[in-house]
């Protein structure tokens, strides 16, 4: 008590550096790093209802029992049209197999300019739409191209943010069937 | 008397600041305020609430469901939290480490404020000194003639 002003100093001047090091260890560490990330991994895939370019439906109920590749694109996306070849081959590949099925769901685009680019690119695989977002949100993309694998139980097993390779698309497809 | 009136200023002032306006916040309130919580998904230091980009006016209107459900504030953060990770939070979670981000800085203010009262209340009770004849005196002699 004697001394009470300078235990004070001394308690303030710890805080401050617990403080001082605590920011020091932050420094160059990515504060949104689980942006980059799928934080669904492992978690039952959201369950959606969407309208087909061809005017059916894709409803994920439907898809139980089946290993599913949801790619998230659209038409402006310089990255998904970068991995568009690669999608499409990964998919001639397995088209076959009745236990396979790949969808790709449109996020933040117009429906005429996806039928534009279907029309001129040529997407093999069913395309959806997504109005209004609710697919993008309840798969809580961050933007596109993201590749979701689902396995035949609907759990999501393996996400890839960005454009994938047919071998990446080849391991996501593996851990879904459940041969990582 | 001085420090009581000034103690008096500070706590009105912060009653007053923090003392909840108006009763309870309608559901439009409260969706305004959990989406401005919430980082918009697909743009950069955007909330939910400011950004135009659909996803944002889907999170609002998801937003907007959950509140007429009956989720709590915390519960609809948590949901969005499950979905994105706590970088979708603006501002850091209150607990865990970001208990630091907020809890240091209040800790080092009310230590060095204490530590100020303390100095000024020290400084108040040391006597004011007066020169005596021999400091005059010793002045006027180490002045130049």
């Amino acid at each position: 008590m004697k001394h009470r002003a300078r235990w004070i100093a001394l308690a303030a001047g710890l805080v401050v550096t617990v403080f001082a090091v605590v920011l020091a260890t932050q420094v160059g560490t990515d504060p949104r790093a689980d942006a980059n990330k799928s934080h669904l991994l492992g978690a039952n895939a959201p369950s959606v209802d969407l309208p087909t370019l061809d005017g059916a439906r894709l409803r994920t109920s439907d898809l139980a029992g089946k290993v599913v590749i949801v790619n998230f694109w659209n038409s402006w996306c310089i990255p998904c049209q970068e991995e568009h070849r690669a999608l499409a081959d990964f998919y001639g590949r397995h088209a076959g197999d009745p236990g396979f099925v790949m969808v790709g769901i449109v996020r933040d685009d117009t429906d005429d300019a996806v039928r534009r680019y279907v029309a001129n690119e040529g997407v093999p695989y069913p395309v959806a739409l997504d109005p209004g977002a609710r697919a993008s949100l309840e798969f809580g993309t961050r933007g596109q191209p993201e590749t979701y694998a689902i396995s035949p139980d609907g759990v999501i097993t393996g996400t890839r943010f960005g454009p994938s390779s047919v071998a990446n698309l080849e391991q996501l497809l593996a851990a879904a069937r459940g041969q990582r | 008397m001085a420090w009581v009136a000034l103690a008096a200023v500070v706590v009105v002032t912060l009653a007053i600041v923090a003392w909840p306006s108006g009763g309870k916040p309608s559901q439009a309130q409260r969706v305004q305020s959990v989406s401005s919580e919430l980082r918009c998904p697909d743009c950069e230091s955007q909330s939910i609430a400011q950004s135009s980009t659909e996803t944002a006016r889907a999170a609002r209107a998801d937003i907007r469901t959950r509140v007429a459900a009956g989720q709590s504030d915390a519960e609809i953060r948590q949901a969005y939290i499950d979905k994105f990770g706590p970088s979708i939070l603006l501002k850091p979670e209150s607990g865990g480490l970001g208990i630091l981000v907020w809890g240091l800085p209040a800790a080092a203010l009310v230590l060095g404020a204490g530590g100020l009262v303390l100095a000024l209340r020290r400084w108040r009770r040391e006597p004011h000194l007066h020169p005596t004849d021999a400091d005059r005196e010793l002045v006027q002699s180490a002045r130049p003639r």
